[in-house]
Order: C-alpha cells, then structure tokens, then sequence
C-alpha cells in the first residue's frame, strides 16, 4: 500500500484513476457499440505483440522472406501458434475497425462537435486497410504477389496523379524486391508510428466531447443513465476482451494460415485468385466493369466511383448538417444501401 | 546605426530571410528526396535470348523469358516468332497462355487476349504490348517496338 502511495505521488496515477472515475459512459440501449473502440485497441496490442515475435526471426528480402515463414511455421517452436494469431487478430481487426465505422455511420456520431473525431477515424480505418494490404505482401508468395501487383496498379489509372503514387508504393515501375522492403518499412515502421499519433489524438477528442448519443435518447430528452468508465465500463471491456482472446486463439489453433509457393515475379498470376474479403467488394466491383464505357476505361470509372463515395463518406459530416431532417433521412437510406451493396458485392467475388 | 524611414521593418526583415533559407533547402531536398523514394527503373531497350533455347518449340507454343522486372511471352508462329509483355493492361498481373483454348488469360479479373493479343473479353482495355524479334545469328533479339516511348 505504502509502495501504492509513492507510485502515486510520483506519477500523478491518482488523479488520472479519479478522471476515469468521473468519466461516465451513458447507458441506453445502444450503448454496446461502444464497446467497440476499446476492442480494437486491444487487438492492435496483439498485433504489436505478435508482430514484434515474429520480427525476430523474419527476413525482408527477395531470397529470404518466404523461407523465414516456412521456417517460422515448422521449425521455430510455437511460431505457428504466433503467426497464426497474427493472421486471424489482422483479419478481426478489420473487422470491428469496420464495424465501429459502420456503428458510428448508422447512429450519425459525426454530427457536430464531432466532426474531427470522423476524420481521425477515417485516418484510422485507411491505417487499418494500409497494414493489411502491406502485410500481406510479406510472406512473398504467389498470391501476395498477385494482390500487390493490382492493388499498387490501382492508383496507376487515374491520370497525372495516378503513376507517382504506383511508382512510389512499389518503388519503380514494377513489384519487386524494392516493394517488399518498403512495404516492410511501412509495416513495422511508419505505420505503427502514425497510428500511435493519429489515436492520440481520436481518443484526446474522444475525451473532449464525451461520448456521443443516439439522436434517438438525444430526443427523449431525459437524460440517459450513467456507468463510470472505471471501474465498472472498464470491467466489462475486459471480459468482452479476454472472451476475444480466447476466441482467437482458439480459431489460431484450429485454422493456422497457409502458405502458397513462393513468389515468381515472372509467373503468371495463380487461377482463382482473390484479395482478402475486406477487398472482395472492390474486387468484384473491377471485374463487372466492362472494358470501356461510353469514351472511358472500365478501371477508370470504377475508380473514381470508388473515390467519389469514399470522399462523400469522409465529408458526412458537412454533408449532413441536418442528420434529423428528409437530407438527413435520405443520406441515412443510401448509407443503407452501401451496405447492401458491399454485402452482395462481397458474397458474390467470394462464390465466384 | 538608425534608420529613421525604412520600407522592411528588422523582424519582418529578418523573419523573410529566415524563411526564405528554410524555403530553399526545403525545395533542394524535394527533389533528391523524391528519387530517392521513386528510383528510376527503365525498361530493356532489347533482350538477347540463346536462340538454340527456343529452337525446339513447337508451332503456336508459347514460353517465358525475362523482360527486365517483367515476364515476356515468346511464341512460335508459323512466319516466325512473335513476343508480347506478358502483363495485363487491367491492372498489371502476369497472363498465362492457355494452349487449349490458344489465347491468353489473365486469372486476375478474367480477362483474355486472342493468340495475336487482342484483348477479346473481359476487363482489359487494350491488347497485350507487342515486341519485336528478330534473329541476330545465335540469338533471338527481343526488342521494343520501333515508336514506343
């Protein structure tokens, strides 16, 4: 206790524990998506973890890097155990990092004071995506391969602006050992750093504002019960965590990842390949796309689709300044059916 | 010394050239900085390949060979051979020559090319790049074709 006292004196740990005390989390019958963000910190822990254990024994270049998986995977002991978590927890990740946007979409907590609390989410989620689409090159086998050559020739179809951002992603013209290593540089590196600046900063204005209501208890008008964040909210995340955990090791040991031939940067892409299903949707949107439309590239237009809704997501919330009226309803209608869309695309690229 | 009219005030004086330094050798950098992050990465102007590895294919046969970064598609047709980038002008992956069917597929986004490259269905907006070969004693020159940039 005495030991308590003086951590506490020389760290200010107490007034920090008091905050958390008075920060209250409102309670209604929404209030479970808020357990979302704290989740997905978690996860990008297990990541860092995971990530850090198999920087121990994997090698970025050409020669070396499919072969340090496979000895990661066979020799090192347990090492298919981590990289297996690594795996599944990028994959879960994804998914509640979706998630929470998807939740923080529906109930409209864009709306104003909120509006650069949006903003460092998207920046969070296009991190998420960055981290995936990197790490999935590292492995350098024949379907990494296949996906880093499209998703880094994506940006090269939009004119002017496209090639640089082609070439500055592989590091040239073409995929190559240059790409491996900077994708490695971004993974382990710039990434990671950004990330750790840009959730300062999303969760300082989380703290800021509060938490957001629905617009639904907003217009109640009484005033929603009340759960201090710690201990009691801060309790019930952790068991919602430690059940995640369980969850993941468990699918980690029974569903380890494989590992494909390793990478020919002359062989021709391998039949049936598909990105990860955070991608599906894109995918099969660039399959459906004819070759031309009217004077256009196919690609072409289904890029600027893609843009134009992504830039219509991120600027919601000077888009929709009246989330309560027919604007505001008919932008809710069209979030619904983005989804449905993404859904349906998502399915079909899968079964294809 | 003083002064007593002046068009620049000293801070605002200084405040320029301060800047105006710190402007400099930000535009110095860009550039360096720029080719260093984009190395340049040309293409071949022409690959020799041992003819005698060629010799003994068959007629329409199709086989790889390295066009720099990139896998080019060297095929016996019955005026000689014919060469091809063989990467999709979709978005970029590696084709593959099904003998069956005698055109190229592009397993990415399903697109094919007839046996002369035309793009024939499917996503690709354009044919397969074609290059040059000719025979030069004991090799095949594979070469870009003469207009290409």
């Amino acid at each position: 206790m005495a030991g308590g006292v003086w951590l506490r004196d020389r760290t200010g740990l107490g007034e920090l524990s008091a905050c958390l005390r008075r920060k209250p989390v409102p309670l209604h019958r929404h209030t479970p998506w808020y357990y979302l963000g704290g989740a997905v910190g978690i996860l990008f822990g297990l990541q860092v973890v995971t990530g850090v254990l198999l920087l121990l024994y994997y090698r970025p270049t050409v020669e070396g890097a499919h072969a340090s998986v496979v000895r990661i995977s066979s020799e090192v002991p347990w090492g298919w155990v981590v990289r297996s978590l690594h795996c599944w927890t990028a994959d879960a990740l994804i998914a509640l990092v979706l998630a929470h946007f998807a939740s923080t979409l529906a109930l409209k907590s864009y709306r104003p004071p909120r509006e650069l609390t949006w903003l460092t989410g998207w920046a969070l989620l296009a991190i998420a995506l960055g981290f995936g689409f990197t790490g999935y090159l590292l492995p350098w086998d024949e379907l990494s391969l296949a996906a880093t050559k499209v998703g880094t020739e994506v940006p090269a179809v939009l004119p002017l602006v496209g090639p640089p951002v082609t070439a500055l992603l592989r590091g040239g013209a073409d995929v190559t050992g240059d790409t491996l290593s900077r994708f490695f540089a971004l993974h382990v590196t710039v990434l990671p750093l950004t990330l750790v600046g840009v959730v300062a900063l999303h969760l300082w204005l989380v703290q800021r504002h509060g938490m957001s209501l629905p617009m639904t208890v907003e217009a109640a008008g009484e005033p929603p019960g009340r759960l201090p964040f710690y201990p009691d909210f801060l309790y019930r995340e952790a068991i919602l965590w430690l059940l995640m955990l369980g969850a993941l090791v468990t699918v980690a040991t029974l569903w380890p990842p494989s590992l494909g031939t390793p990478g020919d940067l002359l062989a021709p892409a391998p039949a049936g390949v598909k990105p990860e299903w955070y991608f599906l949707a894109l995918y099969q949107t660039l399959r459906l796309f004819p070759a031309h439309v009217l004077l256009m590239e196919g690609e072409v237009l289904a890029v600027v689709l893609v843009l134009a809704v992504a830039a219509a997501l991120l600027l919601l919330p000077f888009l929709d300044t009246r989330p309560g009226g027919p604007r505001g309803r008919w932008i809710s209608g069209l979030v619904v059916v983005l989804f449905l869309y993404i859904a349906v695309m998502s399915v079909w690229g899968y079964c294809v | 010394m003083i002064l007593r009219d002046s068009a620049l005030g000293r801070r605002r004086f200084l405040r320029a050239l301060l800047g105006g330094w710190l402007g400099t050798l930000a535009v110095t950098l860009v550039a360096p900085l720029g080719r260093f992050l984009v190395p340049p990465t040309p293409e071949p102007e022409s690959v020799d390949l041992p003819h005698g590895d060629f010799a003994d294919m068959a007629l329409h046969e199709v086989r790889r060979f390295a066009w720099g970064a990139r896998p080019g598609l060297l095929q016996r047709r019955p005026e000689g051979f014919r060469a091809y980038v063989g990467v999709c002008t979709h978005l970029d992956c590696n084709v593959t020559w099904n003998g069956e069917q005698r055109r190229f597929h592009c397993a990415c986004h399903d697109g094919w090319y007839d046996e002369d490259g035309r793009n024939v269905a499917g996503p690709p907006p354009r044919p397969l790049r074609l290059l040059q070969v000719e025979v030069a004693g004991d090799a095949l020159v594979v070469r870009r074709t003469e207009g290409e940039a």
